[in-house]
């Protein structure tokens, strides 16, 4: 087989190609077609190559041929197809992939060789290089530079008029963003769970102290209230002081009307045995005793109530979506199952009777060695509970706080539970702000508690991601916890999967959960199967 | 008798076709007969039922109460949900209104940090950084107890950054020797390195030393958050997006809250930390925030924080005042033992122990045996003790 004696213009050039390899791709030539000439030119010179005067455009019509015959084994950025039409130098096309086999097979052609020879080395090289365009002063690139020695900037002069400056960065930061992105998954798990979930009514908390005053000195006028001190028993109704204002509307300045409508306002009640010099109190609206307490308590003004609000939003929440993994097929035309609970010792109960759940939440009455205005369990009697038979699979959430956060991560692990992850609720007072006094710790004030969550099995249903593993509620009754997490947990396992509340009360039964707790009022079953078994149960009992 | 076989399964369905017959039929008949839900009953709990007369005069009180209540309270969770899809990177910790300034509202306690912050820098030995290669982190402090017999009473162990937890190192810290009675370790951890930490807290070079008696939570801001804590990515995907740190507080030896107020004062600080708005997106190791918490509980005046591994660039380990950090990457190296003993020795208030008396008196002679045996301690003023929150000897402040 002949070949054209004219092709072996190209022979320096696939030896060029061989030897640099990579190099040609990354830092500091990053396949710039421009550096790959005067780098080739280079190469020429140096081993003994001829090279007559070699310009840009004779270099890269020499490159469209080598193209040619070589199968398109350079690869460009942007792709070019046929010709490179190069307009301006800035444009130009960047070299980001050479297929070496495809070289090494043209090399031997040339040289009469036989293709039958092994290729011994094939590698594949990417350019992870992006560029972008940056026209910082030189002192900010020199700065940026020592900031971030990741990042790397180059100047370079083409000529007298045109200067190019382009910036790259390989960090692994960018390696690390695009890992932690979010799954297509988890992003249309969110927007379904936006569509479906009723959103509240929230108002932000007004932030000027000017706005305060003004309407505490409208709403408990001296006039009206005189010394007559105001504790939450003698506190008037919200709707009494939207009234208030209403009348004296004229009186103040149109802004701060606007925003008794729009924001929540913190009234500073000042009784006679008030004492300014002490600050707020720690208990805020949950002092027992603001009759005598000389610390400043507040009167939250909450925007007269927009009852439109609901209904409009009702309106637009949508049950059917075409996006339906993690559902079952019948989430649309059932109704959830109405609250249910049973009073009974749950150290006694026969958990058979009860039947699986997807999601299990506890609050122990753990033994922490404090009075508390309810009996305590025991560390084995907890521990001992036969847990294992109330799921295969799913989630278990259990709050635990001080000494209790050790033995529940035993408890969990005993019970074939996974601990994934540990949640915090971040307790808020009346005001909006952290717990910071009040001696509510041993050594530190407490101003969170803890919710340990265990997976078993591999529950693959679980709609993951949907919240953060931080929660912002405010404080309630002793104990009580935040109703966000029924929220979070029927955003994960979804409103129809059966779950199991151990050690419940009264204000915990909800619908879709079964409560089970020695405080509750009576039984109440629905589900008819549990009915007939805990019938039974009780009926063997006796 | 019990059917040991259940047939709800997790999906509130049933798994075979003969059941859900009867599923269905009993569905049917739930409807025809008198079983049907009313709307109260959906709602409220069992507090509505009224055939309890016992608690109906509790019970009222109570909806009343709860009532004006659930209008105050805000859920954050929902708003956040739904927020963000229209406000980039919503978060809900944006919302609490004490992030920049924690004791807004109390003007005492205000008072008591400025003051324990002053006194403790005035007493303060000057920053010193250990530029150390990670290997060489257990030989130099057996070096340090060897030759100078360098003791520290706080100890905190690793920063907000994922690569810290090495255990060849912290299983070797020799903390008998290193760490005196009592003495307080600060040990970080991410959510994903908890059980790791549990299970090395219980082993021999610890558990005979260290009580876990706290655990703090430093939370970031919000996504964007340079602490914002990254996933790894060995791990399926997680349950929750991931927004804490945790840092164990753990005690040695004996101290009691009642009575050694000169060693420790406590419930000055509290065990959650939220990033402030302030710092402009600037990182560091360890936020302030954490070292003010060890340095508000502890009076002592010898710290010592190992950071075992690697920062990385955009983690700088920056000195803070009296306090030695150890770390490959910190950005001055500028420790010299002895010129730390003498400064230790001249910024402290130097209080011996009392079991060692015999040999405290004379401090010329055995100049170890008496560092080991004393504390070195930031004096605490009058003003201080006052304001300081005290055991329930007195009623609090409220009461």
């Amino acid at each position: 087989m002949m070949i054209d004696k004219a092709l072996d213009k190209f022979i320096p050039f696939i030896e060029f190609l061989l030897d640099k390899r990579d190099e040609l791709l990354v830092d500091p030539i990053r396949g710039e077609l421009y550096c790959l000439m005067y780098v080739f030119k280079l190469y020429c010179m140096s081993n003994g190559y001829e090279v007559n005067n070699l310009e840009q455009d004779i270099f890269t019509y020499y490159i469209e041929e080598f193209n040619l015959i070589s199968g398109q084994a350079l690869k460009w950025d942007p792709i070019v197809e046929g010709n490179m039409n190069i307009n301006s130098i800035i444009d130009m096309p960047k070299l980001n992939w050479i297929n070496l086999a495809a070289i090494i097979i043209l090399k031997h052609r040339l040289n009469n060789n036989n293709i039958g020879e092994s290729i011994d080395s094939f590698e594949e090289c990417h350019s992870p290089l992006k560029l972008i365009n940056n026209n910082d002063s030189c002192h900010n690139q020199l700065l940026d530079l020592l900031d971030n020695p990741l990042f790397s900037k180059i100047t370079v002069k083409i000529s007298s008029d045109s200067i190019i400056n382009s910036s790259f960065h390989c960090s692994y930061d960018d390696l690390d963003k695009l890992l932690r992105n979010q799954t297509a998954r988890t992003k249309l798990s969110k927007e379904k769970i936006r569509l479906k979930v009723l959103e509240k009514p929230f108002y932000e908390v007004c932030n000027d102290s000017s706005h305060n005053q003004m309407l505490t000195s409208f709403c408990f006028s001296k006039k009206d209230y005189g010394n007559q001190s105001l504790t939450k028993q003698t506190y008037p109704d919200p709707s009494i002081l939207h009234q208030k204002l209403y009348q004296y509307k004229n009186l103040m300045p149109q802004d701060i009307y606007n925003c008794s409508q729009t924001k929540v306002h913190y009234l500073a009640i000042v009784n006679n045995h008030t004492d300014h010099y002490l600050g707020d109190c720690s208990y805020l609206d949950t002092c027992h005793k603001m009759k005598t307490c000389r610390y400043l308590h507040y009167y939250t003004l909450i925007p007269s109530s927009n009852d439109s609000f609901d209904k409009e939003n009702q309106l637009q929440l949508c049950k059917a979506h075409d996006y339906t993994i993690g559902e079952c097929f019948t989430e649309y035309n059932r109704d959830i199952v109405p609250p249910q609970w049973i009073n009974c010792d749950v150290r006694y109960l026969p958990f058979q009777i009860l039947g699986k759940f997807a999601a299990i939440i506890s609050d122990p009455a753990w033994d922490i060695h404090m009075s508390l205005p309810y009996g305590t369990c025991k560390d084995d009697e907890l521990l001992a509970l036969p847990m294992h038979e109330l799921q295969d699979e799913g989630i278990i959430l259990l709050w635990v706080t001080g000494r209790s956060i050790e033995i529940g991560r035993r408890a969990l692990q005993k019970w074939g539970y996974h601990i994934s992850d540990e949640m915090i609720w971040v307790k808020l007072n009346q005001l909006r702000r952290t717990i910071v006094t009040g001696r509510t710790g041993h050594w530190l004030n407490h101003s969170k508690e803890h919710l340990l969550v265990g997976i078993k099995g591999n529950p693959i249903w679980l709609n993951r991601k949907m919240d953060f593993d931080v929660v912002v509620s405010s404080t309630r009754e002793t104990s009580r916890k935040p109703d966000e997490i029924y929220d979070i947990v029927e955003r994960m396992v979804g409103i129809h999967s059966r779950k199991l509340e151990i050690f419940g009360r009264d204000h915990n039964t909800r619908p879709g959960w079964l409560t089970i707790g020695n405080q509750l009022q009576g039984t109440n079953i629905v589900e008819q199967e549990v009915k007939t078994k805990y019938e039974s149960y009780i009926k063997n009992r006796k | 008798m019990l059917p040991n076989k259940y047939t709800y399964n997790k999906y509130g369905t049933r798994s075979n076709q003969t059941d859900r017959v009867t599923k269905r039929s009993m569905s049917d008949s739930k409807i025809g007969s008198s079983v049907s839900y009313s709307s109260t009953d959906l709602r409220s709990g069992p507090s509505s039922s009224s055939s309890n007369t016992s608690i109906s005069s509790n019970s009222v009180n109570d909806t009343g109460k709860s009532k004006t209540q659930e209008v105050n309270e805000m859920d954050f969770c929902n708003h956040v949900l739904h927020n963000d899809a229209r406000v980039r990177n919503d978060s809900s910790i944006k919302y609490i209104r004490n992030v920049n300034n924690p004791f807004e509202g109390y003007p005492k306690l205000s008072k008591l940090h400025q003051l324990k912050r002053s006194q403790m820098i005035k007493h303060a030995v000057k920053p010193y950084g250990v530029r150390i290669p990670t290997e060489k982190i257990i030989p130099t402090l057996y070096h340090w107890i060897e030759v100078y017999g360098i003791k520290f009473d706080v100890i905190m162990i690793g920063a907000l950054v994922e690569n810290q937890f090495i255990l060849p190192i912290l299983n070797n810290i020799p903390f008998h020797k290193l760490c005196s009675k009592p003495g307080f370790l600060f040990i970080w951890a991410t959510t994903q390195k908890i059980q790791e930490l549990t299970n090395l807290l219980n082993n021999d070079n610890f558990n005979k030393k260290f009580r876990r008696s706290e655990e703090l939570i430093f939370l970031p801001i919000d996504k964007d958050s340079p602490y914002f804590p990254g996933e790894s990515v060995d791990e399926s995907i997680l349950l929750f997006e991931r927004q804490q740190w945790h840092c164990w507080m753990c005690i040695t030896g004996t101290v009691r809250r009642a009575t050694d107020n000169h060693l420790i004062h406590c419930n000055v600080d509290t065990d959650l930390q939220i990033e402030s708005t302030t710092t402009n997106g600037k990182k560091n190791a360890v936020p302030d925030a954490l070292y003010r918490v060890a340095e508000n509980f502890s009076n002592s005046n010898r710290r010592l924080h190992i950071i075992p591994s690697k920062t990385g660039y955009d983690t700088p380990v920056k000195l803070r005042p009296g306090w030695i950090i150890m770390s490959p990457d910190v950005m001055i190296n500028n420790f010299n033992p002895k010129q730390y003993k003498e400064e230790l020795y001249s910024k402290s208030f130097v209080h011996y122990k009392a079991s060692s008396s015999g040999n405290s008196m004379n401090s010329t002679q055995g100049n170890g045996n008496v560092y080991s045996n004393a504390h070195f301690l930031v004096p605490q003023t009058e003003e201080i003790e006052e304001l300081r929150p005290k055991s329930p000897v007195i009623a609090s402040k409220n009461g």
